[in-house]
């Protein structure tokens, strides 16, 4: 990875971090805030691939953690990473150009994702998580990151185009 | 092939750095590096979020207000409910402010009816779900501690679970995580209510008969040795939920904070109004609850006050030990 694509990839997920907790509390659907790092980590592992999925995943989870107080440090690292290799193994699979296989894809992710850290923070950290709010959480979050993966997506893809790296592609 | 053996070995290894991660949490406890270093992302993170959160508040009220415009109706309709509730509530404070009055008197004791208060801006919301706290830009420079009440005009915010030099985190009442003592401003019936992630927020009476309507107003609590100063507005009851038990009851309740726009708070850096502090020279003196919650001589000028006046019938006000407790839990 050149050190362009590197600083490029680095400043996307800090951005995501920082709008996710400044811009979208302003901004719910259904009470929930979209989760942009999980979508910035789902675009970089639908153009690189699982090494680097897992990789930016472990690094946004690791945002996420350290972001959070109640739920314990590690868990987003275990989710996003899980996320972020999962997508990257399911990319060989999808056709080229397919405008739903993404979509359809930021709305698994989201809610498995959502869901897969709320069971695991009310298992493993003091988190009361009702099974109706993770229903909740899990269906709004997944349905607020369809609508932004569009947009997520494309910036993306634009910001690797401009700083283009070695092809990780893994099939 | 070979690049998929190499992705497969860095996911493992990442799953083991995050178990690691997980292990030294849970064995660090609170104030552990964990603790620590999620202190030094926030004091990082504070100026960047300040900023941001600057630049982009105005879109953030766009797309509130253009919400607002979509839900007028509902809007109209809720505010409607909300001078109801206020008329209310200033019959039930001025109610309060006579009974406080004659507390007062009876116990011959200087009242505290100022709450001394640090103005803060909301500054970030978690990235997270399921927690429910924001970070403003007070912090231990300014006096702030773990567990101090915060409010803003409409009533209960939470309280701070997290101080840095220049910054804090709030846990907002509204997270799962979050109860304090409750008491319903019309009959006083006392209970501890909870956050469910959202909108509504969960009372249970201790009296399963206690006598709750929908529009009741619900304010803190200091029994239970809780850490919120009594009277604090929180919300209105909206539904009262008969449960199979007949043992209990949940009452849903609507904050009275629109915590999607929270600007500026105010952090409690005193005790409680009501709050009655450690008696000396109770040697002797019965402690009947919750009927009667304090029997006592607050001074020995005062002594001629009998046993009978110093009672105050007030379900809430918990006993000295109680009371001592909760300045040992704010660490006062």
């Amino acid at each position: 990875m050149s050190l362009g694509r590197l600083l490029v990839t680095l400043l996307s997920v800090l951005t995501a971090a920082v709008l996710q907790t400044a811009l979208f509390p302003a901004l719910t659907l259904l009470g929930f805030r979209p989760d942009l790092l999980l979508l910035v980590v789902l675009a970089i592992a639908l153009r690189e691939g699982p090494a680097s999925g897992a990789v930016w995943g472990a690094l946004a989870g690791l945002l996420t953690d350290l972001l959070v107080t109640q739920a314990p440090l590690g868990l987003g690292v275990l989710v996003f990473t899980g996320v972020g290799y999962g997508v990257g193994q399911a990319r060989p699979y999808l056709a080229p150009g397919s405008v739903s296989a993404p979509l359809l894809l930021a709305f698994v992710s989201g809610a498995i994702g959502t869901a897969g850290y709320g069971a695991l923070a009310s298992l493993l950290g003091e988190d009361r998580v009702t099974s109706t709010l993770l229903l909740q959480a899990s269906l709004a979050v997944a349905l607020y990151n369809t609508l932004l993966a569009p947009i997520v997506f494309g910036v993306v893809r634009r910001l690797f185009e401009r700083f283009p790296g070695p092809s990780a592609r893994v099939d | 092939m070979h690049q998929q053996r190499r992705a497969r070995t860095l996911f493992g290894v990442l799953l083991f750095v995050a178990l690691v991660l997980v292990t030294i949490d849970f064995r660090g406890g609170e104030d552990g590096p964990a603790d620590r270093l999620r202190s030094g992302v926030t004091v990082i993170m504070r100026p960047i979020q300040d900023g941001v959160a600057t630049l982009v508040r105005p879109f953030g009220d766009l797309g509130g207000g253009f919400r607002d415009v979509v839900s007028t109706r509902a809007e109209n309709q809720r505010l409607r409910e909300q001078v109801t509730n206020l008329e209310a509530r200033r019959s039930s404070s001025v109610d309060l402010e006579r009974e406080n009055r004659q507390l007062r008197d009876l116990l011959a004791m200087q009242g505290r009816t100022e709450l001394e208060t640090v103005t803060a801006r909301t500054v970030a919301l978690a990235p997270s779900s399921f927690e429910w706290t924001i970070t403003i830009d007070v912090g231990a420079d300014d006096g702030i501690e773990r567990d101090m009440p915060v409010i803003d005009g409409d009533g209960l915010v939470g309280r701070v679970i997290q101080v840095t030099p220049g910054a804090s985190r709030v846990l907002l009442s509204i997270d799962p995580n979050f109860s304090a003592a409750s008491r319903t401003a019309r009959t006083g019936e006392i209970g501890p209510i909870d956050g469910r992630g959202g909108d509504p927020m969960v009372m249970r009476p201790l009296d399963p008969d206690a006598d709750i309507e929908v529009g009741d107003e619900l304010v803190t609590s200091s029994y239970q040795g809780g850490v919120f100063p009594a009277g604090i507005p929180i919300g209105t009851v909206s539904e009262v939920v008969e449960t199979g038990s007949r043992l209990t009851r949940e009452v849903q309740v609507s904050p009275f904070v629109d915590f999607t726009r929270l600007d500026h708070v105010l952090v409690v850096l005193t005790g409680g109004v009501a709050e009655v502090p450690p008696f000396e020279g109770t040697e002797g003196i019965e402690f009947t609850r919750p009927d009667v919650a304090v029997t006592n001589e607050p001074d020995a000028a005062d002594a001629d006050l009998d046993e009978e006046d110093t009672e105050l019938q007030d379900g809430d006000d918990g006993g000295p030990d109680e009371d001592a407790d909760a300045d040992a839990e704010r660490g006062t």
